[in-house]
């Protein structure tokens, strides 16, 4: 977890930090506060940011059943929850082993595929909207991740 | 329209109970290794299992395989029983109730996070009473003992008795390809002990998976 700062502390055994690890060392810190900060938001802004999704999904695809809509609004506040910790941590491999394996053949299972796809972009849209540009893009790669290894 | 705040409300939004991170948890100082509820798991050496086909098979010949796939059932009537436990207390509902593709997952998961290798269950013969399972990196393919049949006697117990468990039904298991034989992956055919006399004779006759399931389903 937190994968720089682990190495950080691991290389320098019994010497004290060098300057420019130091530089390294505090740049991760406030990387952390950044990324606390964004955390807080995604966790108190949770219902807003889906009830946009979810309206778009009711407004664009009015045919389609409400079970399978709120399946796939599971799936992704579930994600984006995963996300929020695996950005956090800067650890793409946790994202990967506790949700993105676990869902993969589930969402191919309940073929959701394509509703969440568009899904995905709504929460794309509203995301950037809610957390700005530099903040999302902080957010964007676990995003992406998920994206890339469940809608293929 | 849905929502949300309701949604969130209502759902209990669990993910991979099984998860290898949370799922297993060691003490260094004490030497223990244990399950995310706190029961004690066991570590089993290679060698000790190679050790174990060895010498049941220097002892008992050709019946080690029975004896070994015996265990199998044994250990898998606990495993089923601990199993349902832990999804049960975790995803709050029983196994009954989940959908076929989360039970699934969960035991690919479970398989996976204990060790086992990477299970996957095929139900394209599932309407003529088989089910395929692939195991992939088994844990079970240890020494070859005779180089003729598949050796995963110990892992056929386990899934025969998992799955009897879990559909009521007394279901045997055949191993058909076996990664000690060089195969790329274990495969496992799951039915009726009557229907699956046939498959046990090609197998000892060294017939490919395919061609067992072709005359199995066939037969039907």
């Amino acid at each position: 977890m937190i994968t720089e700062i682990e190495s950080q502390i691991y290389s320098a055994e019994a010497e004290y930090l060098s300057s420019q690890d130091l530089g390294v060392l505090k740049t991760q810190i406030l990387y952390l506060e950044e990324r606390l900060k964004i955390y807080e938001q995604l966790r108190t802004q949770e219902a807003e940011i889906f009830q946009y999704a979810a309206n778009q999904i009711s407004k664009n695809f009015a045919d389609e059943s409400e079970l399978k809509v709120k399946q796939a609004l599971k799936h992704w506040l579930l994600i984006l929850r995963y996300c929020g910790m695996a950005m956090l941590f800067n650890d793409s491999l946790y994202l990967q082993q506790q949700i993105l394996s676990w869902l993969s053949a589930q969402i191919e299972a309940r073929q959701t595929q394509d509703l969440e796809k568009h899904l995905y972009s709504y929460l794309h849209k509203r995301l950037k909207k809610v957390l700005g540009n530099e903040q999302f893009s902080i957010l964007q790669p676990y995003l992406e991740q998920s994206k890339n290894a469940l809608l293929k | 329209m849905i929502d949300v705040t309701e949604l969130i409300a209502e759902s209990k939004l669990t993910g991979n109970y099984f998860a290898p991170q949370t799922y297993v948890r060691g003490d260094f100082e004490s030497g223990l290794i244990e399950n995310r509820q706190g029961s004690r798991l066991l570590a089993v050496p290679d060698t000790l299992l190679r050790g174990l086909y060895l010498g049941l098979n220097s002892e008992l010949g050709s019946a080690s395989g029975a004896v070994l796939y015996n265990c199998g059932c044994k250990w898998g009537k606990n495993f089923f029983r601990r199993f349902s436990e832990e999804v049960r207390s975790y995803y709050e509902k029983p196994l009954v109730e989940l959908e076929t593709i989360e039970l699934i997952e969960c035991l690919k998961q479970c398989w996976q996070a204990h060790g086992w290798g990477l299970l996957e269950a095929n139900f394209d013969d599932y309407q003529q009473g088989f089910l395929t399972i692939r195991v992939t990196h088994s844990a079970f393919a240890g020494e070859i003992v005779d180089p003729q049949q598949p050796s995963c006697f110990l892992e056929a117990g386990l899934l025969s008795a998992f799955f009897s468990e879990l559909s009521a039904v007394n279901l045997h298991c055949v191993q058909t390809e076996c990664e000690s034989l060089g195969a790329s992956s274990n495969l496992f055919i799951l039915g009726l002990a009557q229907r699956l006399k046939a498959a046990e004779s090609m197998v000892a006759k060294g017939q490919t998976h395919t061609a067992i399931m072709q005359t199995l389903t066939a037969n039907k």
